[in-house]
């Protein structure tokens, strides 16, 4: 017994140093999850080009790109925390950041990152304010957008119709020579009534989801103009103006556009790449939102880059998320549509020139974030039914969104 | 019986212990673990402490509106897809045993959506059944046969979208029934059916005398089979319509899923479960019972 | 007298040959029900940039191309993808095979203790949907460390597809004769020379039929490998191919070009072992 434990202790000494340095000279790989679509420009730049960018200069450290849909996500990444297998930085969307914050899944970057004050001067402070949680910065921004008014210019010409709508009257007056065109032609096209949808119409026209300090939604989800929104979507969608893709499952947006089959729709920056890979030939027509009572008001979005408190490689990681805040990361990404969080960088020379991100920048100035709580997926979800019931035609938008402040009230209380 | 041959007594469990092991692990444990987990308001991330509630998850399902829906549609959509393979394959299987040139390659033809993949078919038929004019059902029914006038938006309306998820289970399942129903068929005697004929029976009353009555066993097996196919029916309603729009298209297991692994509530899931797995045992006792009483 | 019988004869000829025509025509038209999702899915596999369907509907593609399947097979990780599926479903195959045939000798060779019990458990856990138990799973998984592991995909597909599969054997074994193993019992040959050296040859037909379906099971595992695997390198097929959907459009040529790889070779599978197929499926369904 003894002996043997003897040989055990020697065995343990002889390995020992021979592990340690192993593992220092040995590479350390860290994992990135993203929604970057696997085939698409975002994800070629990332793979292709700033990767072999950055483990060029860190020789040390590989980087583990793990594209993931959108929509499985969110649900993924809880799924995988919870059993001790996440990832040691995640592009998260802004929206996400207050709830894995509120898991207590993120490391604190203001706490753990020792230079995190230079690197927050740097960006945006709208952006850089959906990190925030409880008194902490639980991440980065990465990338900022808005979806701004397109328009399909051969439908528009065929119609006749010369300048864009720069009011919701005009948009709607615009719905007769549109539908003159023919019945399976809509003016204005939407994927659903979740958030990113409804919202820039519900603060255009003057109403909102809750009260600034996020402890109510009666008197704002339920507000006068907040219903004048929706009744004038479901009346849109009931005179077949805008296109019964609202009601889920109809013909994709952008496809629709492309095609065109939708006169116009609000989308982001990334459609630019897209049509320049798919469509060649399409010039996309950029506006502002159509103003209503409320102004011009678009919907903020963008991810964050956030460390995992449960990081296997901490350190490495760190620098990893110090290369994405660097100015040649950011100028990479925003030539495929990632626009910059980073403001000096727009006085650079390439954004003083281009093409397209004008039109954002302007609306970026009087866009709204979504509610930055961490019981937003389940306030959208509540959000997304009423609207379905509305247009559906099957409660008034007064009675849906009266139960649903009730029920987001509800929800508020629990915090 | 039999006589059994000779042995030592642990022989048999020596065959049986790896197989078993294994299945005890992956099976049994978790079934007893689901009922622990369910009397739990169950915490999964690290750090975080579960807290016993006893019977409130059963309390709650029973007053969730979302779980007696998705209930009423996982029967339903039980009960149609499962008649509907039963008599498509029926009569298929019918039709394939009384043909004379080409039965194999119709058996082989009628059996190849069951081997396809159920994620595969699952987009097929998203694509299928796309609302544009040029979506394949779209196009055959409004520019080839003009049955309507105006191409259908599949997937806006709960009704339109139900209608690919059975079309595909249907489609997808055909075959498996129509081939056990050829087997049975093959295995009637003729002089059954020439002693009928003889008697003056017509086609149907042969059918309805000779055939049916002695493929009652097949049949119950076949429904019992179906039915507990179908409470499990899931892929196919998660990649269609993610159990959308409103909760509308939800069944328990997609929405079982949905609240354990999107909201974390892993104990409100397992009581969900656990509910489901009563309900699909109970049926099934059901309709053995049925049969074997008008046996 | 014989006259009548003989016109009565050629009547019934010709109505039976009218009767061959209409059912044989039914039955094409059953084949065309059948074949024209898939027929359409693999048309669609060779147009590029397959985003909408055109308008009007072209079956056969006007400018067909192979893209589709190159870029399938260069995007990444898909083939590390295919070669996973190819390894699970092997692995699960042989694994399941090996323990349900041994467990279906036991029950049909040997009385014991608890037989009943373990009997009655196994069956009865056949009605339980296997997705019913994803949870508690799930979280053994996670207190085993097997998540995205490839062995644990195989350990769980086995166990999920185990029952089935041994009750299968089992009324397989029991119509087996007995006399070559009394016979070599007598001659001195223990239990497990007696299955390895004239079970298993006897039985191979039925294994080859467990063999089969379990490799498909395994193969086309959806909802499991999706919660349980996240590393990019543990995919398996039915995951590589549903993330060819892309969040604003989705490429349709892309995704069936991607899942022709899944479903061809499960066609060439049955095709090739469809005897076995028709003998597993209808064995427990027709003797009762």
């Amino acid at each position: 017994m003894f002996r043997r434990l003897t040989l055990l202790a020697l065995i343990a000494i002889l390995v020992m140093p021979i592990g340690i340095t192993h593992a220092r000279q040995e590479t350390v790989t860290i994992k990135f999850w993203h929604t970057y679509n696997e085939t698409s420009p975002e994800n070629d730049m990332l793979v292709n080009t700033l990767i072999p960018m950055f483990e060029e200069s860190h020789p040390n450290i590989k980087v583990e790109s793990v594209p993931f849909p959108y929509g499985e996500f969110r649900q993924t990444l809880l799924t995988s925390l919870a059993g001790g297998e996440g990832p040691d930085l995640a592009r998260l969307d802004i929206i996400w950041s207050p709830e894995f914050a509120q898991l207590g899944v993120l490391s604190a970057l203001d706490e753990t990152m020792p230079d995190f004050q230079d690197l927050a001067a740097r960006v945006f402070p709208g952006p850089l304010s959906t990190n925030a949680y409880d008194g902490h910065y639980w991440g980065l921004p990465l990338d900022t957008n808005t979806r701004v008014f397109m328009y399909n210019p051969t439908l528009f010409e065929q119609a006749g119709i010369t300048a864009s709508p720069t009011t919701i009257d005009e948009l709607k007056a615009l719905c007769e020579p549109i539908k003159a065109l023919g019945d399976d032609i809509y003016l204005f096209s939407d994927g659903g009534t979740y958030g990113w949808a409804v919202l820039p119409w519900i603060w255009s026209f003057g109403g909102d989801i809750t009260d600034p300090e996020i402890t109510t939604a009666s008197g704002y989800l339920n507000s006068e103009k907040t219903v004048a929104a929706y009744e004038f979507l479901a009346e849109m969608v009931d005179q077949g103006c805008f296109s019964p893709s609202y009601l889920g499952g109809g013909m994709d947006t952008g496809t629709g556009y492309f095609t065109d089959i939708f006169a116009s729709m609000l989308d982001g920056p990334w459609m630019y790449p897209i049509a320049e890979a798919q469509y060649p030939d399409f010039e996309i027509q950029a506006a502002q939102m159509p103003a209503g009572e409320g102004g011009s008001i678009s919907v903020v979005g963008g991810e964050n880059i956030a460390l995992f408190a449960g990081a296997a490689h901490p350190d490495e990681a760190m620098e990893f998320l110090r290369f994405t805040q660097s100015d040649e990361y950011q100028l990479k990404m925003s030539e495929v549509g990632q626009l910059t969080v980073i403001p000096s960088l727009l006085e650079n020379e390439y954004f003083q020139n281009h093409p397209y991100y004008g039109a954002f920048l302007e609306q970026l100035k009087t866009a709204k974030a979504r509610t930055p709580h961490p019981a937003w997926s389940q306030m959208e979800e509540i959000l997304t039914d009423a609207g379905q019931l509305i247009l559906r035609g099957e409660a008034s938008p007064q009675e849906a969104l009266d139960l649903a402040a009730e029920e987001i009230d509800e929800l508020l209380a629990e915090e | 019986m039999r006589s059994k041959l000779h042995h030592r007594w642990y022989v048999p469990y020596l065959f049986l212990l790896p197989g078993l092991a294994l299945y005890i692990l992956w099976m049994i444990y978790p079934l007893g673990y689901e009922l622990y987990i369910s009397f739990f308001n169950w915490k999964i991330m690290p750090g975080q402490q579960s807290e016993f509630i006893g019977l409130e998850n059963y309390k709650e399902v029973m007053h969730d509106k979302y779980f007696w829906m998705a209930l009423e549609n996982t029967v339903r959509y039980t009960a149609v897809t499962v008649g509907g393979q039963m008599l498509i394959g029926l009569g298929l299987a019918v039709l394939v045993h009384r043909v004379f040139i080409g039965k194999r390659i119709f058996r082989t033809i009628y059996y190849i959506p069951v081997v396809t993949s159920w994620v595969v078919v699952s987009f097929l038929f998203q694509f299928l059944f796309s609302s544009h004019p040029g979506g394949f059902v779209n196009y055959l029914l409004v520019s080839v046969l003009g049955v309507l006038d105006k191409p259908v938006m599949w997937m806006s309306e709960t009704k339109t979208a139900w209608i690919i998820i059975y079309v595909l289970g249907i489609w997808k399942g055909v075959g498996w029934t129509m081939v056990i129903f050829l087997a049975a068929l093959q295995g009637v005697p003729v002089e059954l059916y020439e002693s009928a004929a003889i008697d003056g029976a017509g086609e149907w009353q042969q059918f309805k005398n000779v055939t049916l009555p002695l493929i009652r066993r097949t049949t119950l097996f076949i429904m019992v089979a179906l039915v507990i196919g179908g409470f499990q029916a899931f892929v196919s309603i998660y990649l269609i319509t993610g159990g959308g729009p409103l909760h509308r298209t939800e069944v328990v297991l997609s929405y079982m899923y949905d609240r354990a692994f999107d909201r974390l509530r892993f104990g409100y899931g397992a009581s969900l479960s656990y509910v489901l797995a009563a309900i699909v045992v109970f049926v099934s006792f059901i309709q053995m019972r049925m049969f074997r009483q008008s046996d | 007298m014989r006259e009548t019988s003989l016109s009565m004869h050629s009547v019934r000829n010709r109505s039976q040959r009218r009767f061959q025509i209409i059912i044989f025509i039914i039955l094409c038209l059953g084949v065309i029900v059948a074949m024209a999702p898939i027929a359409y899915m693999i048309s669609t596999a060779f147009k590029l940039h397959a985003y909408v369907p055109e308008f009007p509907l072209q079956f056969i593609p006007r400018n067909p191309t192979l893209e589709n399947f190159e870029t399938a097979f260069h995007s990444r990780n898909f083939d590390t993808a295919l070669y996973n599926s190819i390894r699970v479903a092997i692995a699960t195959s042989v694994v399941v095979t090996t323990l349900t045939a041994m467990m279906a000798y036991s029950f049909a060779r040997f009385d014991f203790f608890g037989k009943n019990i373990i009997f009655y458990t196994l069956l009865a856990m056949m009605m339980v949907p296997s997705m019913m138990l994803i949870i508690p799973q799930f979280l053994l998984a996670t207190r085993l460390d097997m998540l995205n592991s490839l062995n644990g995909l195989i350990l769980v597909y086995s166990a999920g597809s185990m029952a089935f599969n041994m009750f299968l054997l089992r009324g397989f074994f029991e119509a087996l004769p007995r006399e070559l193993e009394e016979s070599a019992l007598i001659d001195g040959a223990n239990h497990f020379t007696i299955f390895a050296r004239i079970m298993i040859p006897l039985a191979k037909p039925a294994l080859s039929t467990v063999a089969v379906f379990s490799f498909l099971g395994a193969w086309d595992e959806y909802i499991w490998a999706l919660t349980v695997l996240t590393d990019v390198e543990k995919r398996t097929l039915p995951i590589a191919i549903a993330n060819f959907r892309g969040a604003h459009s989705s490429d349709w040529g892309l995704i069936f070009a991607a899942a022709l790889t899944a479903v061809v070779p499960t066609v060439i599978i049955f095709l090739v072992f469809q005897r076995y197929f028709v003998q597993g499926i209808t064995t427990g369904a027709v003797k009762g």
